[in-house]
């Protein structure tokens, strides 16, 4: 598209980015909702808020950035750099939380008795 | 001898250089901000006090994410608008979204402003009052006399400079000073320049690395200053940034503030009631009393809206952020807690009352509060210092906003200045647009997660 | 035009400008001419490496001899206007009986470590040459942003004079090590006058503006490759010189972002006082701190080795880029495995976003993550063996020129197999708890950066210097140069792997002194060094601290062989013998085809590549190279009336 000069063609993107902005609204609206609902866990209030704002996100990449139809030059630089992104933000949590290793153990022993218990 | 593609694209790679180049640069902001935002995961998850939700004003952030979107739509608009010839309209529409920057910029500023100005103060048990101060926070020292200069003889990062670093603070007039040996110096810059060559001449034939002088005033004068200008200070003594020491008498250093919030969620459960901030020379008896009512009602009200049937709930009460806020906080609207159903607050506030009648002064957004230092542990304005989520608030943010004002000056350079290429090398221009609106979408990417992280999860 | 003069910006200005109509300070100051741009960078980076080299011999005159006057120190304050700087810069800190301390050791190391990487190796070997060779390899007329190019330069310009500024401001360069790690560097000498007065204000400043630079460039030349290759230039056909500076360009680009963010960071928690990388509860001098506290340091060491082990990379592959293209030209032989190197390549450079942490294993982060750490860094060694395995095999039954660069690349193998393999052991986490932070760690990154890189770029500036200048550097001179290189590079680094076995930790200022367990150690290596020395009349003692001197006595060899490599360096612009032919290594790739010096625009016909990069010895070809801009009918004629025609329309201005 970003090589395209039909005028028809133009005026029908123009209207998309219009009602793609208005969803980007609605979405915006609805991560505000969400953040005052006390759902079971505020863990869950942060990966839906994630989720919504990735979405956002993808639209504006997507529609605005002209993803949906780039050449796969483009894609290749953006493959790595988003492995390379989780990369950093998966390794960083597991840094705080060593599933390996048992976390208890710097807690007390429990007290005899209830060791020995069957 | 051109360099080619710049306008058009090359044809096996489908692309002209500029847009690689913003692609490839966009690349590398996604990494920064990646690094941003794994850096608050893992604060995040290592924070070692309850982290803050709800805390920033999400109207205000909720009107730049607005103003963000439209001028995401404008942009890109305008390129279309270019494609299409239609140079008004693509004028117009950058115009807007320069404009939407600057808004976006205006309720950034003020976002900012009111946090600078409102400060928290950690008690020793770990209460943190929260408000405003009326006149700033000074330390007053008095009856000084002596200033004790200290000059290393190489050239160093710590050399008493009174002049800049002590004199400014003083409060009415400053006395005229004489050396140990009963000379008379004038502490201006060119007799302070004289006294520090002659004591580093002398030291050095000494042979020593640095000059001690002392310097005796005259009369006692007084100083007034914050605490960012000493390294440290005592009773009896105060140590300047530069080195240079006084003696004299501490004379006041409480922090007077109009608190207008308690936390309580750093104390431990049992001493909650019994915090120091409900201490008789602080918020006293009655906001005691009107905090134990407003935690009974909100466990009353958690309790019942997730009751379980079986006389347990459906959530942890320990995990709801938001009950924990409630609970095991206090908002402080005035100097007495509304007298609202059975609280006995009339009675209970007359320390406080005493206090406000003392400062011949009562607020109307919290109550006046005369902390004294040895009960602090820490005490800050709302900035990076505050804690580490303040911290990685203001970095995200500040480094978002220098993002919105080098992207709006960019769209505005092409606004302003390339009005003779749209109309004669359109492909150009709109190419121009491409790459300075791949940019702005980025910022606009960049701030739909920034919103919830940062303002409502 | 191919009379154009050279391209010393610095002492240029008297002459060489009768053919362009440019004034001097816009073409060699203000340029925005790949080739310029690259020989600045190169020089600029030559220049830091003397003066991080200098620093090196005042911190190893500290170990061998500590509490012992540095020679000459005296005679250096006498010296009006140098003995001025000296007492600026380093005088004021040392003792007053003229040794060094503690604090100017570390000043030092802090100032060695970052100098040499960000200033010397990174501006010279992937700076200076990508900009001068790159484009000429791929056969086009500049880089794809000539003014973001200058930008980078003046960019680095400014980090260069602020890195050298702080060796001037009241609290003297920073100390905490080139790695900055917090705490320390959070809150080292926190508390006086002014921020702008604090080493470490500069230092994170300095940084910002270096990696700006950094990223302006790799935009530059991925670009570059990725958009302005010549007619004929498929991805295989490039050298693997292009390869790899595509590469680290990609390596630059992505991995400095999360540095920026930690220089960043770190400057928050210095000037506005926040709680990065500081834990609750941090004292220092028996006081709590002021702080907030909640941050960890654990998080400053994530975002610096995020960017400092793709870092690693990008100090090697410059040295692999330019060896691809000496070895296979002094040995007549194609390049071995050219598609495996390229595949081996991309696999190092994704693998080394995947490995950082295995600098880490002593902060407690956790097993998991060790062992996944463990696994890539293993993992990493297979491309990096290809790599050298690459370069080896192409010696295989060539007729072997020995000039200098030749002796350079191929010293340059075994060094850097040396330092390779010593790796290896670090990279098992139950093996790095006793050698890390030890002589042993700096013994196996030396070898893989000194005598392994910083080899390969001496080959590269005598391999390119005759299409840079129009001259050869001379060869005796470059063999002066090379022995005493080698020698004192092996005498320097290899006694470091015994002292860091015997436990001798890399941050004593007095080289282990003081630490009487680990001085008193002997074995074969302290009883030769005290045999040789008592065969020369010198009372060495037989104890591991003898080692030291060796150093030292290394230090000082290598020091004589960069005379001259200097006098080479600077005489050779004017007084080295002039090039009998554009093409005077008889090489095959594009920068070949150029006058010598290339012009403003390079190429005075179009450039088509019809060939790989490496056809040597190819049966059944008259000569036994075969270039990449020769078609089968011939060379293709400066004006362009070649079949080569028909190859601009491709390159036609739009």
């Amino acid at each position: 598209m970003s090589d395209s000069a039909d005028p028809a063609e133009l005026q029908k993107h123009v209207k998309k980015y219009l009602f793609i902005g208005a969803l980007l609204l609605v979405g915006t609206v609805i991560t505000v909702a969400l953040a005052f609902v006390e759902l079971p866990t505020h863990s869950m209030n942060i990966i839906l808020g994630m989720i919504v704002a990735t979405i956002k996100a993808s639209l504006v990449a997507l529609i605005f950035m002209h993803l949906n139809h780039e050449r796969p030059l483009i894609y290749k630089f953006l493959a790595f750099t988003t492995a390379f992104c989780i990369v950093l933000f998966v390794l960083f949590i597991f840094s705080n939380s060593d599933p390996l290793v048992d976390h208890n153990f710097e807690k007390p022993l429990q007290p005899a008795e209830q060791l020995e218990a069957p | 001898m051109d360099i080619p593609y710049t306008v058009h694209a090359r044809p096996d790679t489908g692309l002209y250089n500029a847009k690689v180049g913003i692609w490839l640069f966009l690349a590398s902001e996604v990494m920064l901000f990646g690094g941003l935002f794994s850096s608050y995961i893992f604060l995040r998850l290592g924070a070692d006090y309850p982290w803050p939700i709800h805390e920033l004003r999400w109207d205000l952030g909720f009107i730049n994410t607005v103003v963000l979107i439209a001028s995401s739509v404008t942009v890109v608009w305008a390129w279309a608008a270019a494609k299409m010839r239609q140079f008004g309209r693509c004028q117009l529409l950058l115009a807007i979204t320069v404009i939407c920057a600057g808004v976006f910029m205006v309720n950034k500023f003020l976002e900012y402003k009111a946090k600078f100005e409102h400060y928290s103060v950690t008690l020793t048990d770990g209460s943190i009052l929260s408000g405003h101060l009326e006149h700033g926070y000074h330390i007053t020292f008095g009856e000084i006399q002596e200033l004790n200069l200290n000059i290393p003889v190489k050239h160093s990062a710590v050399t008493s400079d009174p002049v800049n670093y002590v004199l400014p603070f003083a409060e009415g007039t400053i006395p005229a000073f004489k050396t140990a040996e009963g000379s008379d110096v004038t502490l201006d810059a060119a007799g302070f320049t004289k006294l520090r060559a002659d004591a580093i001449a002398k030291a050095k034939a000494e042979r020593r690395d640095s000059a001690v002088v002392k310097l005796i005033a005259a009369s006692p004068f007084k100083l007034v200053f914050g605490k960012s200008d000493v390294f440290t200070y005592t009773a009896d003594s105060a140590i300047f940034r530069d080195g240079t020491s006084v003696t004299g008498k501490l004379i006041d250093d409480k922090i007077t503030l109009t608190a207008d919030a308690l936390d309580l969620r750093s104390v431990s459960a049992a001493n909650r009631e019994n915090s120091i901030a409900f201490d008789a020379r602080y918020l006293g008896e009655a906001w005691k009393k009107h905090y134990i009512l407003n935690r009974d009602k909100e466990i009353h009200d958690f309790n019942t809206k997730y009751s379980d049937g079986k006389g347990g709930t459906t959530r942890n009460p320990a995990k709801s952020a938001t009950f924990q806020k409630h609970a095991f906080g206090l908002h402080i609207e005035g100097q007495h807690p509304p007298a609202a159903g059975a609280a006995p607050g009339e009675h209970g506030g007359a320390e406080t009352d005493a206090h406000s009648a003392e400062a011949g002064h009562s607020s109307g957004h919290g109550a006046k509060v005369v902390i004294e230092p040895k009960d602090v542990t820490f005490f800050s304005n709302y900035t990076p210092k505050l804690n580490t989520y303040y911290a990685i608030y203001f970095t995200l943010t500040g480094l978002h906003g220098m993002h919105v004002v080098g992207g709006a000056l960019v769209l505005l350079y092409f606004l302003l200045f390339n009005g003779k290429m749209m109309r004669e090398d359109t492909e150009h221009f709109a190419n121009r647009i491409e790459v300075g609106g791949l940019f702005w979408h980025f910022v606009d990417l960049v701030w739909i997660f920034l919103f919830p992280l940062l303002y409502l999860l | 035009m191919s009379a154009a003069t050279t391209h010393d910006h610095s002492h240029a200005a008297d002459h060489g400008h009768d053919h362009h109509k440019q004034a001097w300070i816009w073409k060699y100051v203000f340029s925005t001419d790949h080739k310029t741009i690259g020989i600045q960078y190169a020089i600029t980076g030559l220049l830091f490496l003397l003066f991080g080299f200098f620093l090196m011999l005042l911190m190893r005159w500290s170990i061998a001899y500590p509490g012992v006057t540095v020679p000459g120190v005296e005679v250096i304050r006498a010296i009006p206007g140098l003995g001025f700087v000296f007492e600026e810069m380093f005088g004021r800190w040392l003792n007053a009986d003229g040794s060094l301390n503690g604090e100017l050791y570390n000043m030092l190391g802090a100032m060695h470590g970052t100098i040499m990487v960000f200033f010397g190796v990174v501006p010279l070997g992937f700076a200076g040459f990508v900009n001068f060779v790159m484009p000429l390899q791929i056969g086009t007329i500049d880089m794809a942003f000539p003014k973001l190019n200058m930008l980078s330069y003046w960019f680095f310009f400014i980090s260069c004079v602020m890195m050298m500024a702080s060796f001037f401001i009241g609290t003297g360069p920073v100390q905490t090590g080139w790695t900055m790690y917090s705490p320390l560097a959070s809150t080292m000498n926190i508390g006086v006058t002014n921020v702008w007065n604090h080493g470490h204000t500069w230092w994170l400043m300095s940084m910002v503006f270096n990696i700006s630079a950094s990223l302006l460039g790799s935009v530059n030349v991925v670009t570059t490759v990725i958009n302005l290759r010549a007619k004929g230039m498929g991805w295989m056909r490039m050298p693997f010189f292009c390869w790899a500076m595509f590469i680290i360009g990609f390596l630059l680009l992505l991995a400095f972002p999360p540095l920026e963010v930690a220089a960043l960071l770190q400057l928050s928690d210095r000037l506005f006082g926040s709680s990065f990388f500081l834990p609750t509860g941090l004292m220092e001098g028996g006081k709590h701190l002021d702080i907030s506290g909640g941050g960890s340091p654990l998080l400053y060491q994530h975002l610096f080795w995020f960017l400092a082990h793709p870092e690693v990379y990008v100090l090697i592959l410059p040295a692999f880029a330019i060896l691809t293209d000496v070895i296979p030209c002094n040995a007549r032989r194609p390049l071995w495995g050219y598609k495996m190197m390229v595949y081996a390549l991309l696999t190092l450079a994704f693998l080394s976003f995947l490995v950082w942490a295995h600098h880490m294993y002593l902060t407690g982060m956790g097993t998991m993550m060790s062992t996944y750490f463990q696994i890539t860094t293993v993992l990493i060694s297979v491309p990096s063996v290809i790599l050298l395995t690459g370069l080896m095999i192409s010696l295989w039954g060539g007729s072997i020129r020995f000039n200098t660069q030749m002796l350079f690349a191929s010293a340059f193998l075994p060094m850097f197999g040396i330092g390779g393999l010593t790796g290896l052991p670090l990279a098992f986490s139950f093996i790095d708890l006793a050698l890390h932070d030890t002589y042993y760690v700096i013994g196996h990154f030396h070898y893989v950066v000194a005598p392994g890189t910083i080899f390969a770029l001496f080959a590269g500036v005598y391999h390119w210097y005759p299409k840079a200048t129009g001259r050869f550097m001379n060869d005796t001179l470059g063999k002066w140069h090379f022995w005493p290189s080698l020698l004192g590079m092996n005498l320097i680094f290899a006694p470091m792997f015994i002292q860091g076995m015997a436990g001798f930790h890399r941050r004593w200022y007095d080289g282990g002194k003081y630490f009487e367990q680990t001085a008193q150690s002997q074995n074969w290596s302290t009883t030769l060094t005290h045999k040789i020395g008592a065969f020369f009349g010198f009372d060495i003692p037989d104890n591991m601290l003898s080692l030291n001197i060796v150093m030292t006595f290394g230090a000082i060899v290598l020091l004589f062989g960069q005379v001259f490599f200097i006098y080479n360096f600077w005489v050779s612009i004017k007084g080295g013998k002039k090039v009998a032919s554009d093409n005077p290594w008889d090489a095959t790739t594009l920068e070949w085809a150029t006058p010598s010096p290339p012009p403003h625009g390079n190429f005075v016909f179009d450039v088509n590549a019809h060939r790989g990069p490496y056809e040597y010895s190819v049966p059944g070809h008259p000569t036994d190279f075969f270039p990449q801009w020769e078609s089968e009918h011939g060379k293709p004629k400066p004006d362009g009336s070649d079949e080569v025609k028909t190859a601009s329309a491709s390159h036609a201005h739009h």
